[in-house]
């Protein structure tokens, strides 16, 4: 392999590519395309982020300036917690349109996550969400398949093909050498967007506070540089061991559509059929069925509350919960709620397994289709996949967990066995405990937790990425120059 | 000579495959069809199922008081699932179609999620309108791009100009023999799916299957009009897919990036801070103003009092229930609002895009689009008030439990049965494709002249 002779291809192959006028017209459309996509989002995810501040914010204004009250009840008045959208999600979208924005937080039960784009949008939605990353992933892709299909062929229909390896170059070379000319004409498309995309990302209010931010747009933009050389080298090989420049352009119209719709929908259809996940009402009733089994806290006859109660008073020496040095209803119900809590993330980490096993089935075809390769790693590193969801999920269920019983806590140190009900004056405590518990913020996740969860993506690519320079390398010995 | 032709088709390989494996991916649309049906119905029968028992398990715990059972029974309605949604999921798949409500708030309820993997949700469903809409369109195109430019290419054109025929006469018998087989494939499938999904014989089934011959018959219009411009087989495959891009990707993405930048809803979370607060607070205000409040909305009901000096009683707790729905109303009604003008900007924009617009229209056919949920949603509305209507006076009045026939309260149904509308949804197919065809028979008459 001579490097002049590569760099001499290659630089012919772009010029060549580039000086028909509708190559040009085309990069300046798909760079608009990309410009408006990165700049929409943008704009759309700075919208979001100021109005959760918005409403985070009245939430926060609106627990703090609570009266002194009873703390069940503050309990019971909850929280609002809102999902943030990771600095980077513009590049993006993911599954973010579909996954829930808010969520109330309360004692006693788990509220699902409401209000997804999804929810509040028609069909129009399912057609697909112009983003960089749809336009990188889809759309350059059958661009590069347009440009490169007749790169070899066409040579070969022309009979120049000949003449080229009469003179000396050898097979590989010409491969790599128009592969990497098509390479550099896509990079007229990656490049502009990538470096808007990173002067966006600079100027992101949740910049400042997710510094790391920064390697997962690293590792974005070498996924993208990587796929894009994969596509370019897909496209020349074909264009190689195809006939005419015909068969490769259907060809490589067929690796398309076979990677980025068939093979997709059958790992979904496979799914839905080998995993099936429970309905709600079904997860409900399973949750509803084993809480009834464990006992009601309601219940003054429930074998599990009249032990807790025996053991208590036994252990204090007194004869009645009146007389008990803390707030039994307070003990009961932390009790309660540990006993609920428990039940349900078992049953929703269950439920969470059973879609990673649905996902996995998709994520392993990446090692045959690279078009999921890069989807995964670009949903992750833009914070917009499952596992960003999940960890926002666990926080905010955490933090529920925590208000329950904190104010348990609360009431079970402060309000007397003797007071009458929550409204009575000595069940009331200062709103200054109100202000004491934290306000709900939502973190994201490390790069390194999200990179880890995408090493097979990561793998895949480069899987590729070898896989078909070895081809292009060493099995050249039965293409034809005519 | 058609004879010929016909001989020909059958006996190209690729052709043949395309169409087999097209058969074969409606029929896996079918069958995902079918699994969902069954999935709704299950939810559908273990709602009802669940209602049922957890109402026996309520009277037999004896919560002793009206307002308490009624704090915890939950009634269940649901919006019924036609057997055509099976052919066209749509936004079936993302609003759930069953909802239990107890008496209480209802905004805290009535936007509830069901549990579903979102990487599905987001992949979308292999469902019968997609086949159509996606899949149909590429056959299409590899039918007909070289329609023309294959005999040029292969040397066989000049051939058929000097045959008796005229040479536009062939191609147009070219064009039928795929247009009839990919017809033949297209009813084949609904045939099959209307017996696999028992789907009735009814206005809407013939409606949809219009709509999807009309939308089959567009892109062949769109395909022949490529043809007639005779360029090369591979600019024709270029340009045919690419408007296959435009149509199915990047012109539908772009209008739903308009319409989510037009019409922000940050009212859905207005409603879930009023609501709380709406209620919640109210615990610790006193009480004659929230009562007050109630009364002011229902006057049928100022007779009763919350009795002096108690510091609880069910009259007080509901009216401050209410409070949680009457305080985040025009919230409420704005966001409904904003749905409804996402909607029909969306709509009015379809009529120009055939794929959106056969996408509403089989969703509109099957009730899985927008309008059916907020119908839902209105549904939801009444029907939870009119069970809080029933209940208000027997809380109130404290009416012992025993005197209620339970059995009565089992899942209820609403139907979506708004009227079709054949104009809107097939004229622009129709003139579309009319549109193409005729300047194609321009261009055509153009080239023979020549």
């Amino acid at each position: 392999m001579r490097f002049p002779i590569l760099q001499l291809l290659s630089k012919h192959t772009f010029q060549h590519l580039l000086k028909n006028s509708g190559t040009k017209w085309l990069i300046v459309l798909f760079n608009a395309l990309l410009f408006f996509a990165l700049l929409a989002a943008y704009s759309s995810s700075l919208e979001h982020t100021h109005t959760l501040d918005h409403y985070s914010h009245e939430v926060r204004e609106k627990w703090e300036n609570n009266p002194d009250k009873h703390p069940h009840r503050m309990a019971h008045y909850g929280y609002v917690a809102f999902r943030q959208k990771y600095p980077l999600s513009f590049f993006d979208y993911g599954m973010d349109s579909y996954l829930g924005n808010a969520v109330f937080l309360e004692a006693h039960r788990q509220n699902t996550i409401n209000f997804s784009e999804a929810s509040l949008s028609n069909g129009l939605l399912r057609f697909g969400e112009i983003s960089a990353a749809l336009i990188l992933q889809l759309l350059v892709p059958l661009l590069l398949f347009f440009w490169g299909f007749a790169l070899i062929a066409g040579e070969r229909e022309q009979g120049t093909l000949r003449l080229l390896l009469a003179q000396g170059t050898s097979w590989s070379e010409l491969i790599l050498g128009k592969t990497l000319g098509l390479f550099y004409l896509s990079l007229t498309l990656l490049l502009p967007s990538v470096l808007l995309a990173l002067g966006l990302l600079l100027f992101h209010p949740l910049f400042a506070q997710t510094s790391d931010v920064i390697l997962s747009f690293g590792l974005l933009a070498a996924g993208y540089l990587i796929y894009l050389f994969i596509m370019s080298l897909l496209a020349v090989w074909v264009s190689a061991i195809c006939k005419t420049s015909k068969t490769a352009l259907i060809q490589l119209i067929g690796c398309w559509l076979f990677f980025t719709l068939m093979l997709p929908k059958l790992a979904q259809v496979t799914g839905q059929v080998f995993y099936p996940s429970p309905s709600k009402i079904e997860f409900d009733t399973a949750v509803e069925h084993e809480l009834i089994q464990q006992g009601d806290s309601h219940n003054p006859d429930d074998p599990h509350y009249t032990a807790l109660k025996d053991s208590l008073l036994a252990a204090h020496q007194v004869s009645s919960t009146k007389d008990l040095p803390f707030n039994f209803s307070g003990y009961v119900m932390r009790e309660g709620e540990r006993l609920s809590t428990e039940t349900f993330r078992r049953h929703k980490l269950h439920l969470m397994e059973r879609y990673q096993q649905q996902q996995n089935l998709l994520r392993w075809t990446a090692v045959v289709n690279p078009y999921i390769a890069i989807k995964n790693l670009s949903m992750a590193m833009s914070g917009t996949d499952f596992l960003a969801y999940r960890n926002f999920q666990d926080q905010t269920e955490e933090y529920r967990y925590d208000l329950a019983q904190t104010m348990n806590e609360l009431q079970i140190k402060h309000i007397s066995n003797n007071a009458s009900s929550s409204a009575d004056k000595k069940a009331v405590i200062s709103q200054q405990y109100w202000k004491d518990f934290a306000d709900f913020q939502h973190q994201f996740l490390s790069f390194k937790a999200m990179a880890k969860q995408e090493a097979l993506s990561i793998f895949s690519l480069l899987f590729w990425l070898a896989g078909l320079l070895f081809l292009a390398n060493f099995s050249t010995k039965n293409l034809k120059a005519f | 000579m058609t004879q010929l032709l016909i001989q020909n088709f059958l006996r190209s390989k690729g052709l043949m495959i395309g169409l087999v494996l097209l058969f074969f991916t409606g029929l896996v649309s079918l069958h995902i069809g079918k699994i969902f049906l069954e999935q709704q119905a299950d939810i559908v029968s273990k709602t009802a199922h669940h209602q049922e028992e957890s109402h026996q398990q309520h009277l037999e715990y004896e919560h002793g008081e009206m307002g308490l059972l009624l704090y915890y029974i939950r009634f269940g309605l649901a919006n019924k699932t036609p057997n055509i949604s099976g052919l066209s999921i749509g936004h079936r798949d993302i609003h759930p179609s069953v909802r239990l409500v107890n008496i209480r708030n209802l905004e805290e309820q009535k936007h509830a999620t069901e549990l579903r993997n979102p990487l599905y949700q987001l992949l979308g469903n292999l469902d019968f309108s997609f086949v159509l809409i996606y899949l149909f369109p590429l056959i299409v195109i590899a039918f007909c791009f070289n329609l023309l430019s294959e005999e040029k290419e292969g040397g066989t054109w000049t051939l058929l100009l000097s045959q008796s025929t005229p040479p536009v006469k062939i191609l147009r018998t070219k064009l039928w023999i795929r247009l009839v087989s990919v017809l033949s494939v297209l009813i084949t499938l609904l045939v099959i799916g209307k017996i696999y999904l028992s789907i009735p014989l009814n206005a809407a089934f013939l409606a949809f299957t219009l709509v999807a011959v009309f939308y089959v018959l567009f892109w062949f219009a769109l395909a022949w009009f490529v043809v007639s411009l005779q360029k090369s087989s591979s600019q024709n495959a270029l340009s045919l897919l690419l408007v296959w891009v435009m149509l199915t990707i990047i012109l539908p993405a772009s209008i739903n990036a308009l319409v989510i930048n037009l019409y922000p809803i940050p009212e859905a979370y207005s409603t879930v801070i009023e609501s709380r607060d709406g209620y919640h607070t109210k615990w610790d205000l006193p009480k004659k103003p929230t009562i007050q409040k109630f009364k002011d909305h229902y006057p049928q009901f100022a007779q009763y009092e919350h009795p002096e000096g108690q510091s609880f009683g069910w009259f007080w707790y509901y009216a401050m229930q209410q409070m949680g729905d009457d305080e985040a109303a025009e919230s409420n009604e704005a966001m409904k609002e904003k749905l409804r003008k996402r909607d029909q900007i969306s709509r009015t924009i379809a009529y120009f895009l055939p794929s959106v617009h056969t996408q509403f229209s089989l969703n509109a056919l099957s009730q899985s689009d927008m309008r059916n949920y907020l119908n839902f949603l209105n549904e939801l509305e009444a029907f939870h008030e009119e069970k809080r209507l029933y209940f208000y006076p027997k809380i109130f009045e404290g009416v012992p439990i025993e005197e209620e026939n339970w059995a009565q309260f089992r899942l209820e149904y609403v139907e979506d049965d708004r009227k079709l509308e054949w104009f809107g949804k097939l004229l622009p197919l129709v003139l579309g494709s009319l549109l193409l065809v005729r300047l194609a028979r321009r261009k055509m008459v153009v080239s023979e002249t020549k």
